[in-house]
């Protein structure tokens, strides 16, 4: 027998509001879901500045100085100045200086380079050249150099650790 | 007063409505079946045991009881977790602070301490081996059982050893020393070495760009919480599972051995006493389990085998707890890696791995921390999922030790345990400072601490 409309009413009713039942039962706990994830992720970061004074040229050494806070080498020579990452491009460990016993000259990208120390990671083993460029062990590429510049409000040296630069890079005080 | 004296009083003889119990408590020591059956029936923590057990499947040398070891160890581990809980605080001002007062100040809490850390390494080795016994046993296969599905049950297992070691890492990241904050380091950036995703999931996981107070909260969380429960209820399936698969595998090798004519499965002795639901329930072949040489109560047979692994557990962990004396770092420091900066012994082959894998194809760099990080433990995890739907062998190897038709990849399998101890034993063993190779007996060569 061929159901009357009236029959199905009824049925068409239930099944419309089973359905509305459910979908607002799902979207309910999507949206829950959805709203507790995306709470952590952090829309204010509190991490330290990319940009930091470091001091005044003069407090420079000849040579190499670290600056634990930055992760930072600064290599000096007269008037030149420029900056190596010590974050190991493998898996993110301070890297350790040593000192060469004799220094030694090379020339990158067109630009004499003085090659007085070399780097060595103590999680894994990698190790780099004065210039940054890895040696031996995983680290996958070179350690980072990063733009240098002179504050001009009071005299300090300023890194920007969000601007990677070129192996060429040199910053000279006139 | 006097009803429970009444109900107390009852002999088990005077007749009863069915399904009413003679005794208001239940006896560890039956002396009839049935009241062996009401001990399971009636007591709130036994009744997710069967009332009767094969007994082969309880023999020390079949299980070594492991799985029984590893939960006796989590509930440790939660119960002296509670004491630490109120003690620690998870700021990174406080944490070192804290920890440092928990060994040294607090009456009693360098041992709750110890306790806690022993047992989380101990459970680590506990599910480890009951994974190698699953394994090798063909545990994970099912036998003569109806509605079995074992191979989903060696699936949860996987997952709940992969809780296992993430409950261990987020839990050694919160004295806040230098282990701590390194090995996030390390660990952290193995995530971020993935293609594309990778800095979203580091950033996720640590709550920023650097490891600061929202990493240590997050992994204070998910040590307490979010891990802990998500174990506790696929524990509470795991066993649920075991019951549905008719007991161990060691069963159904004993009943195919029994009898290897097909006989049409009957619902089984076991499960009609506890009325669950004939049919559907799966049932082991009537000739094994209706021979009443080769059942026993569950009590007190399995009851006092599962206390004693229990209680063994417990000795063996206050023992050891008392007389190995739980390091402290120094604080942490981000401005220093410690010289060697080892992981925790069960992390030591991923050290090795990470540090083994970069690979150079011309210009072309894949970084170990992805290819031995990420992708190698990844492969081995998904082949051990999968591994029950790759293993032809037949149902007779279920549940048997060192099966002829398994040899292979039982073998492949040990081959592969063997690859991830030696590995572990180099990086134990054999690594100094920069990760150079040194053999036992060669002196590290003195590393200034800073530059």
């Amino acid at each position: 027998m061929a159901e009357t409309p009236k029959d199905s009413a009824p049925k068409d009713r239930r099944e419309f509001l089973w359905k509305l039942g459910t979908g607002a039962g799902v979207v309910a706990i999507a949206a829950q879901t959805v709203a507790s994830l995306r709470s952590l992720v952090p829309n204010v970061s509190y991490d330290a500045p990319t940009t930091v004074k470091v001091g005044l040229p003069d407090e420079f050494p000849d040579g190499l100085k670290f600056l634990p806070d930055e992760r930072l080498f600064v290599f000096r020579e007269g008037k030149t100045f420029h900056a190596i990452s010590a974050v190991c491009t493998h898996l993110g460990c301070t890297v350790r200086a040593e000192a060469l016993s004799q220094p030694e000259d090379t020339t990158i990208e067109g630009q004499r380079l003085r090659l007085t120390h070399r780097f060595s990671c103590p999680c894994h083993g990698s190790r780099y050249r004065g210039d940054g460029a890895a040696v031996s062990g995983p680290a996958p590429k070179a350690l980072a150099w990063y733009h240098l510049s002179v504050s001009p409000d009071d005299g300090q040296l300023t890194v920007d650790l969000a601007r990677e630069v070129g192996q060429d890079f040199r910053l000279t005080l006139a | 007063m006097a009803t429970i004296k009444g109900l107390l009083k009852r002999s088990p003889d005077t007749p009863e409505a069915p399904g009413v119990h003679p005794q208001a408590l239940w006896s560890f020591r039956p002396r009839s079946d049935r009241e062996a059956g009401d001990a399971i029936v009636s007591n709130l923590l036994l009744h997710w045991f069967p009332s009767k057990v094969y007994k082969p499947s309880l023999d020390w040398s079949y299980s070594f009881w492991l799985g029984t070891a590893s939960a006796a160890l989590f509930l440790l581990l939660v119960v002296s977790g509670l004491p630490l809980l109120m003690l620690y605080v998870p700021s990174v001002e406080r944490a070192y602070q804290s920890v440092k007062d928990i060994e040294y100040v607090v009456t009693f809490g360098w041992w709750i301490r110890a306790v806690h850390r022993i047992s989380a390494h101990l459970m680590v080795v506990a599910v480890a081996l009951h994974l190698v016994r699953v394994f090798l046993t063909g545990a994970y296969k099912n036998g003569v059982g109806q509605g079995q599905c074992r191979e989903w049950n060696w699936v949860i297992g996987v997952v709940m050893l992969l809780l296992t070691l993430f409950l261990s890492f987020t839990g050694y990241l919160l004295p806040w020393d230098q282990l701590a904050f390194w090995a996030v380091t390390v660990g952290t950036n193995i995530a971020s070495s993935i293609p594309w995703i990778g800095p979203t999931v580091r950033e996720l996981l640590i709550g920023g760009r650097t490891i600061e107070q929202a990493t240590l909260i997050r992994f204070y969380v998910l040590h307490c919480i979010m891990l802990p429960g998500a174990l506790g209820v696929l524990f509470a399936y795991h066993m649920w599972r075991v019951r549905k698969d008719g007991g161990l595998a060691k069963a159904d090798h004993e009943a195919v051995l029994a009898n290897q004519q097909p006989v049409p499965p009957v619902a089984s002795k076991t499960y009609t006493l506890l009325g669950v639901a004939r049919g559907t329930a799966p049932t082991v072949k009537v000739t094994s389990v209706e021979a009443p040489d080769l059942t026993v109560s569950a009590v007190p047979d399995l009851t006092r085998r599962a206390a004693i692994v229990v209680l063994a557990t417990f000795a063996l962990v206050s023992i050891l707890a008392s007389a190995i004396p739980s390091p402290l770092e120094e604080p942490a420091n981000a401005l220093v890696t410690p010289n060697p900066a080892k992981a925790p012994w069960y992390f030591l082959w991923l050290q090795e791995i990470v540090t083994d894998t970069t690979i150079r194809i011309g210009s072309f760099t894949i970084n170990g921390a992805f290819l031995g990080g990420v992708i190698l433990p990844g492969l081995l995890i998904t082949l051990l999922t999968v591994w029950p739907w790759l293993d032809r062998s037949s149902a007779l190897s279920t549940g048997r030790w060192f099966p002829k038709d398994r040899r292979t990849q039982n073998a492949m399998f040990l081959a592969l345990v063997l690859l991830v101890l030696v590995f572990t034993v180099i990086g134990m063993f054999l690594r100094g400072p920069y990760w150079n190779f040194y053999w036992p007996w060669e002196a590290w060569p003195e590393i200034p601490a800073r530059i």
